[in-house]
């Protein structure tokens, strides 16, 4: 059972980081208060897990045939690539780390599995795209209902508390759903635990991530998204919220930070068009090239080195 | 903090909308009966004009603690409280020329143009009311903000006659004319910060929608 140790060390850092994509904004800005906020997060991410988690863990355990010590090489890969490149601040994802390390061990036992990995990376590509789109569907849509039907200012005071409180909820659940299957997924695949265990053990060690790491990171994104309104800081927890709740149904684990700055974006062009920055779209780009490729040489590596 | 605002169906947010409302309609009472004042030459109005300003600002405090103390998303607190913060300035004016007229007379040459200034400021006062009960129901403010726009620019064009006016009232002293000066100041510095105060409920109105 120490193979899981790699995976959970992955799980914990993704809570402390991913969790701020969630009630970020809602804590800088004192709408929530931090204890309040990793609680909540910490309880919908484990309902998220127990009741959708299983649904991507199939994806990430059949991309390539790894045996227990592979699985532990591929986490260890994993979170170790995303310390370096959080640390070169190369915006990176777990989920692209994972199956990066996945597809390295399935290269060196040769079994990985290409013809999944077509339906992943389109998966990649089109997480910001559905951010960008959701936001401002949902901006605009939801922008006119509510100035059509909330129209007093301590009514629409009231539905941004609330909206804010139940997408933040929403948003925890839909990443507990998503991302479990990146920590533990591969556990899964091989045979170390069933489904039900890999989202338990998963969504216990995301869970712990958010409670005991995350105030840090939940303060600097918070801090970087508070220029936005409160409307529009609604629509883009709630547009990354429906972006990984829609990739669960397919099965397909995806960066919540790429939903986020999806989302973002949405929100900007809704404004203005000119507001997306391509020097930013770019070290997305450089990320979503490094993240796979680290993942997989360093699990090459190490499976190589323990075996 | 959350869940107390959840739960409470926005009473605080209810508390503090109601306490500004007071606060304009103070500013509306005090503007009328400033003007009451100048047309029957009575002081002892005047006085009041001085004690609606204590009021008002009893009524600010509380507002800008309610407001501290959880009303209202962070992101609108300190719009709504530099709302109040304006109109508490035009509370500040009012007290001065209401100060100027309990100790002199004004010269009969400026009494009339002043008392419109007077009649001015209250309507605007009024409109600001009326504005401000408009943004609670989520109305657009582009044409009250419009007339206090123009109520203001009438008060200007009577400032410049104010202006020669006073060129002919003989002055007995500096002081008896600093005096008259910072009084004809205030009296028609009243209107901007009241143009101030519509305008920044605009900009709370569009930052909300």
């Amino acid at each position: 059972m120490w193979k899981i140790l790699s995976g959970l060390f992955l799980g914990w850092s993704l809570g402390a980081n991913d969790s701020a994509n969630i009630f970020g904004t809602g804590v800088t800005t004192g709408i929530v208060r931090y204890r309040t906020a990793t609680w909540l997060t910490a309880g919908f991410l484990m309902l998220g897990a127990l009741v959708e988690g299983p649904k991507c863990m199939e994806v990430v355990g059949e991309l390539s045939q790894i045996l227990p010590l592979g699985a532990f090489c591929c986490a260890l890969a994993a979170a170790v690539t995303m310390t370096m490149l959080t640390f070169l601040a190369i915006p990176a994802s777990t989920s692209q780390a994972i199956i990066g390390a996945i597809i390295g061990a399935g290269i060196l036992s040769g079994s990985a599995d290409f013809s999944k990995l077509y339906k992943i990376v389109s998966c990649w590509i089109f997480t910001p795209i559905c951010g960008i789109a959701a936001a401002y569907l949902l901006h605009r849509g939801l922008g006119y209902a509510l100035n059509k039907t909330v129209k007093s200012l301590t009514r629409r005071n009231y539905f941004y508390s609330a909206g804010i409180l139940v997408a933040g909820c929403y948003g925890a659940y839909t990443l507990g759903s998503n991302n479990v299957a990146n920590v533990t997924g591969v556990y899964v695949g091989a045979g170390t635990l069933t489904p039900g265990m890999a989202s338990l053990i998963g969504g216990l060690s995301i869970a712990a991530g958010v409670l005991t790491y995350s105030k840090r990171v939940m303060m600097t994104i918070g801090k970087g998204i508070v220029p936005l309104d409160p409307f529009s800081a609604l629509v883009v927890v709630l547009a990354e919220a429906l972006t990984l709740h829609f990739f669960t149904q397919i099965g397909v684990p995806v960066s919540s930070s790429q939903a986020v700055v999806g989302a973002v974006v949405g929100v900007g062009v809704v404004g203005d068009v000119q507001t997306i920055s391509f020097k930013m779209l770019a070290r997305i780009s450089i990320g979503w090239i490094m993240t796979p490729i680290s993942g997989g040489v360093l699990s090459y590596f190490l499976i190589t080195l323990l075996r | 903090m959350i869940f107390d605002r959840i739960l409470s169906h926005g009473r605080k947010e209810r508390e503090v909308v109601e306490d500004i409302k007071r606060h304009i309609e103070l500013l509306c009472s005090a503007c009328d009966t400033f003007r009451n004042s100048l047309e029957k030459r009575d002081k002892n109005l005047m006085w009041e004009v001085v004690e609606l300003e204590r009021e008002a600002d009893s009524v600010r405090r509380e507002v800008i603690s309610h407001i501290y103390e959880g009303a209202f998303l962070p992101y609108l607190r300190p719009d709504l409280c530099k709302f109040v913060e304006i109109v508490d300035e035009v509370f500040d004016l009012l007290k001065e020329t209401a100060f100027y007229c309990v100790e002199n007379e004004i010269p009969e040459p400026l009494r009339d143009e002043s008392i419109r200034v007077a009649l001015l400021n209250f309507r605007m006062s009024d409109m600001l009311l009326i504005s401000f009960e408009a943004m609670l129901k989520g109305e657009d403010l582009r044409e009250r903000t419009l007339a206090v726009r123009i109520f203001e620019k009438k008060i200007d064009d009577i400032k410049l006659n104010l202006v020669k006016e006073v060129e002919q009232v003989p002055i007995e002293n500096f002081w008896a004319g600093k005096a008259l000066s910072d009084f004809l100041t205030n009296l028609t510095m009243i209107s901007d910060i009241i143009e101030d105060a519509s305008d920044h409920l605009q900009i709370i109105n569009v930052s909300t929608r």
